[in-house]
C-alpha cells in the first residue's frame, strides 16, 4: 500500500471525480478527510463505502469561498488528527456565463472557490505536514481551450495552474510537492447538469483519441501517481489526463453522439 | 430568532436588499437573486439548522412564505 498511515485531505471529495480520489487514496491505505458543501446525505454514504476499506474516513462541512470556514476546517484537521501529509484541492464551482453577461460577484464566487481556496488551504496544510507532503491540485482543459459560457471557471482554472507552479517552488524547500492534473470533460453528476443547463446536449461526450471519455478513476489513478515517492522529481507540472484530446485538434472538432 | 426572522436574514443579507423587501409572498426573482443567491441561501440556511435543503424541492416553492414552511419541516423531520 503506497499511504499506509498517511492522513489526507480531499476538498469536494465526496462526488464525481473527487469521491474517486477519496477512494483511491484509501485503497492504499490513506485515512481519508472528506470536504463537502452541501449534500451531507451524499457525503455520509461516500464516507460509508470507504470506512470499508478499513481506513479512518472523516467529513467536514465548509464552504471554501468563506476563508474562515477554512479555517476551521484546518482547526478541526489538527485536533482529529494533528498532522496532514496529501492535500488535494478538487473543489469547483462556477458561473457558467458569456464573458460579457458576467458579474462581478460571479467572478468572485468562482475565483474564490477554485483559485483562491487553492492558495488558502494550501497555506494551511503546509503548516500541518511536518514531515513533508504532497499536493496535488485539479484543473481542467479550459484554462487554455475556450469552451461555451466557461469564463469564469476556465480563467479560475488558469490561475490555479500558474498558482501550482508557484506553490511548488516555495514549497519544495519544505519537503512538499505540489502539481496538478487537468483533464478533458470527465464522466461526472457535474457535467449532466453543465451540459443540460447549456443546453448543450451529447456535444460535451467528447471522443479522445484513447477511444473513450476521461473517467474519475482515470484522474483518480494519475493523482495517486502524483502523491507517491514514484512521483519524487515531478513539480510545478500540469498534468494533462484526457487520452490525447487536446494535442488533436481533429479530435477536439468532434463530437461522438 | 424565528425560522422566518433567520431566513429573511440569510436572504436579504446574500441579496443585498433591505430587509423591508422581504414579505411572505415575495418571490426569489422578486428578491433579484440569481442562481448563486439561491445557492448560498440554501447553504446559509443548511449550516444554521444543521439540515439538508433539495434544489429540487426550490420549483415548486412559489414564495418566502413557503420557502419558510419547506424549511421548518426539514426542520421538524431531521429532529425526529
Amino acid at each position: 500500500m503506497l499511504f499506509k498511515g498517511k492522513v489526507s485531505l480531499i476538498t469536494g471529495g465526496s462526488r464525481g471525480v473527487g469521491k474517486a480520489i477519496s477512494t483511491k487514496l484509501a485503497d492504499e491505505g490513506a485515512d481519508v478527510i472528506i470536504n463537502y458543501f452541501r449534500k451531507k446525505s451524499t457525503a455520509q454514504e461516500t464516507a460509508r463505502e470507504i470506512e470499508k476499506k478499513g481506513v479512518r474516513v472523516h467529513l467536514i462541512k465548509a464552504n471554501l469561498a468563506e476563508a474562515d470556514k477554512i479555517d476551521e476546517m484546518f482547526a478541526e484537521i489538527n485536533k482529529e488528527f494533528g498532522r496532514l501529509d496529501i492535500l488535494i484541492n478538487n473543489a469547483a464551482s462556477g458561473v457558467a456565463r458569456p464573458a460579457l453577461e458576467l458579474d462581478d460577484r460571479g467572478w468572485d464566487w468562482t475565483m474564490d472557490v477554485n483559485a483562491k481556496a487553492v492558495l488558502l488551504c494550501s497555506q494551511r496544510a503546509t503548516k500541518l505536514m511536518k514531515n513533508g507532503g504532497k499536493i496535488v491540485n485539479i484543473s481542467s482543459l479550459g484554462s487554455h481551450l475556450v469552451m461555451p459560457v466557461y469564463t469564469a471557471v476556465g480563467v479560475s482554472k488558469a490561475a490555479l495552474e500558474a498558482l501550482t507552479k508557484y506553490l511548488a517552488i516555495e514549497l519544495a524547500q519544505l519537503g512538499i510537492s505540489v502539481n496538478a492534473v487537468s483533464a478533458s470533460a470527465v464522466l461526472t453528476d457535474a457535467l449532466k447538469i453543465y451540459a443540460s443547463a447549456q443546453g448543450l446536449g451529447d456535444s460535451v461526450y467528447q471522443t479522445t483519441p484513447a477511444g473513450r471519455m476521461v473517467t474519475p478513476e482515470d484522474i483518480a489513478d494519475v493523482v495517486a501517481f502524483l502523491c507517491s515517492e514514484q512521483s519524487y522529481m515531478i513539480r510545478g507540472q500540469i498534468i494533462v489526463v484526457d487520452g490525447g484530446y487536446s494535442v488533436s485538434p481533429e479530435s477536439a472538432m468532434k463530437v461522438d453522439k | 430568532m424565528s425560522v422566518e426572522e433567520t431566513v429573511r436574514e440569510i436572504v436579504t443579507r446574500i441579496v443585498r436588499r433591505p430587509a423591508s423587501e422581504f414579505a411572505k409572498e415575495t418571490t426569489f426573482k422578486d428578491m433579484g437573486a440569481d442562481s448563486l443567491d439561491i445557492v448560498q441561501i440554501l447553504s446559509a440556511v443548511e449550516d444554521k439548522y444543521d439540515i439538508e435543503l433539495e434544489d429540487d424541492a426550490l420549483t415548486d416553492i412559489k414564495d418566502m412564505a413557503g420557502f419558510v414552511a419547506y424549511i421548518e419541516r426539514c426542520i421538524s423531520e431531521n429532529g425526529k
